[in-house]
């Protein structure tokens, strides 16, 4: 240990020793490739949120003009690419809708309701206003195509095996949510499972109430497309090859495994076993109720 | 004189630091002349130690040419303030595991102050950051072990006599159980451990659920 005085010139270089190897280790943290991949998805989740917005408003303010379209037409970017080119309710003829994947009913319907159109007019100032939102909606749907690309490319490449089991965004939102590969790969499968359910997990242990059985893993089509009383033990199974995944993709590298297999047939038998909804027990164990707020009602019961 | 400044505005307690770099700031705080000098004013709900001193922790615990090892320095809020309270002949340890706020810590406050030194390390190893043996040890990390992690530092670099300043963070500990029981038993720690805990200073309002234990060390 060296007891050297501040100030002195021994003190200043181990100073700046010591702020030079601080700044090393920053930058060799900062260039982590599962960290762009965790602002990549953050990305892509913020503009999902944007063009929703975006696209929205835009078909709102046209619908002023334009109202029997807008009900027509169910995709939102497809409406806003349709504003953005062809504009003002006159301008639509069979040749423009031409290649935007309407049926010719379709077609002549829209053509239809533009010649009864209970729409207002529009002025040219309007218009325009509205084209450049809705173009700006189809930029940022062009924009999310392209990170949306990038997630599912990168997920392949560092994490493999985790993109294997959960899919590619799932688990890039269980990265974000974690922090970077190496957090998930510490994680017990138990956290992954409730991963994104904190606030429902913390009102369990104050409460007592029930706790959450999926959080991001919701998201899952295993686990949301599954009947209730199965989504409990189909996330706890997804939770824990999961956890095995993101284990073997950084401590082992991209070593491919029969994770997946592995998984579908467990998802296979808890469908077969578990096929009825469960039982209603006949007398329901009293919980132990602590302060705040009530314990959450049991769904499944049936009357 | 103190480089710590106490001042009533408005009814309201305010604290000041003497600037140990005139004319720069670290994190957008006012800058004021105060006979001749200039100070940065220090935001006790921005700062732990801040709250804990208009709480009652006493002037001279943090004094002009101190060495202090500062544990989970993060952006170096407080640290740049435990900066000025040592001042030019004194010394900061600052420790930080997070790469991401590091870099603000190590940008605006280690390489603009001549008196701190950084290290972006686990607290868990001290052996990493031995430079000096320190007069106060300051420990603000959120770690279920954290009581465990500063004693290990206190063991490796605290001088006999010397002060642990212990944030406890009730929250990090265990999120379920009473505040107050956990402030009780990380207190009996220190205790065990061979410190005497001179203090315990609730943090609210400025902070809930925190707490800062003043222990000092017996040998």
């Amino acid at each position: 240990m060296t007891e050297t005085a501040p100030g002195s010139a021994d003190f200043e270089a181990l100073r700046q020793k010591s702020i030079e190897a601080a700044e090393a280790a920053i930058r060799e943290a900062s260039s982590r490739p599962d960290l762009h991949l965790v602002q990549a998805i953050q990305a892509l989740d913020d503009t999902d949120k944007y063009l929703n917005i975006t696209a929205t408003r835009a078909s709102e303010w046209y619908g002023l003009h334009f109202p029997e379209l807008i009900q027509m037409v169910q995709d939102n970017v497809g409406l806003c690419k349709m504003i953005a080119e062809i504009g003002g309710r006159e301008g639509y003829t069979a040749e423009n809708l031409q290649g935007r994947g309407f049926t010719e009913k379709k077609v002549a319907a829209i053509l239809e309701a533009r010649d009864r159109s209970k729409g207002g007019t529009i002025s040219d100032g309007d218009l325009s206003r509205v084209k450049t939102l809705a173009s700006l909606a189809v930029q940022l749907s062009a924009i999310r195509g392209a990170l949306n690309d990038y997630v599912e490319a990168q997920m392949k490449k560092v994490a493999p095996n985790v993109s294997d089991v959960a899919g590619a965004t799932i688990g890039a939102r269980l990265m974000a949510k974690a922090g970077g590969l190496d957090r998930l790969a510490m994680l017990p499968a138990s956290t992954i499972q409730i991963l994104g359910a904190e606030k429902a997990l913390f009102r369990s242990l104050r409460t007592g109430a029930r706790p959450p059985k999926h959080g991001i893993l919701f998201q899952h089509q295993a686990v949301h497309m599954a009947p209730k009383w199965q989504r409990g033990k189909i996330a706890r199974t997804l939770a824990n090859k999961i956890a095995i995944a993101a284990r073997v993709d950084f401590y082992r590298g991209s070593e491919e495994l029969s994770l997946k297999v592995e998984l579908d047939k467990r998802l296979e038998r808890i469908k077969e076993l578990y096929k009825e909804p469960p039982k209603r027990k006949p007398e329901t164990r009293e919980r132990p109720r602590r302060e705040g707020r009530p314990p959450r009602r049991d769904k499944f019961r049936r009357r | 004189m103190s480089r710590l400044l106490r001042e009533e505005k408005n009814g309201r307690r305010a604290l000041l630091t003497k600037n140990l770099t005139p004319g720069k700031r670290v994190y957008n705080e006012d800058l004021v002349i105060r006979e001749g000098a200039e100070y940065r004013t220090w935001d006790p709900f921005r700062s732990k130690l801040a709250a804990a001193i208009l709480k009652g922790l006493p002037d001279d615990v943090v004094v002009e040419g101190g060495k202090v090892l500062y544990l989970g320095a993060s952006t170096g809020t407080t640290a740049s303030h435990v900066s000025d309270l040592v001042g030019p002949t004194g010394l900061v340890v600052g420790v930080e595991f997070a790469p991401r706020v590091a870099r603000e810590f190590v940008e605006h406050v280690a390489r603009e102050r001549m008196n701190v030194i950084p290290f972006v390390a686990d607290a868990r190893d001290p052996s990493k950051y031995a430079v000096a043996k320190v007069d106060v040890v300051y420990c603000d990390i959120a770690q279920p072990d954290q009581t465990e992690i500063a004693l290990v530092n206190c063991s490796m670099l605290l001088k006999k006599g010397g002060t642990l300043l212990l944030v406890v963070k009730a929250r990090s500990i265990d999120v379920v159980k009473d505040p107050a029981k956990v402030f009780e038993e990380e207190r009996a720690k220190l205790e065990k451990a061979g410190f005497r805990v001179v203090r315990a200073l609730e943090l609210s309002p400025f902070e809930k659920d925190h707490a800062m234990l003043h222990a000092v060390r017996r040998d």
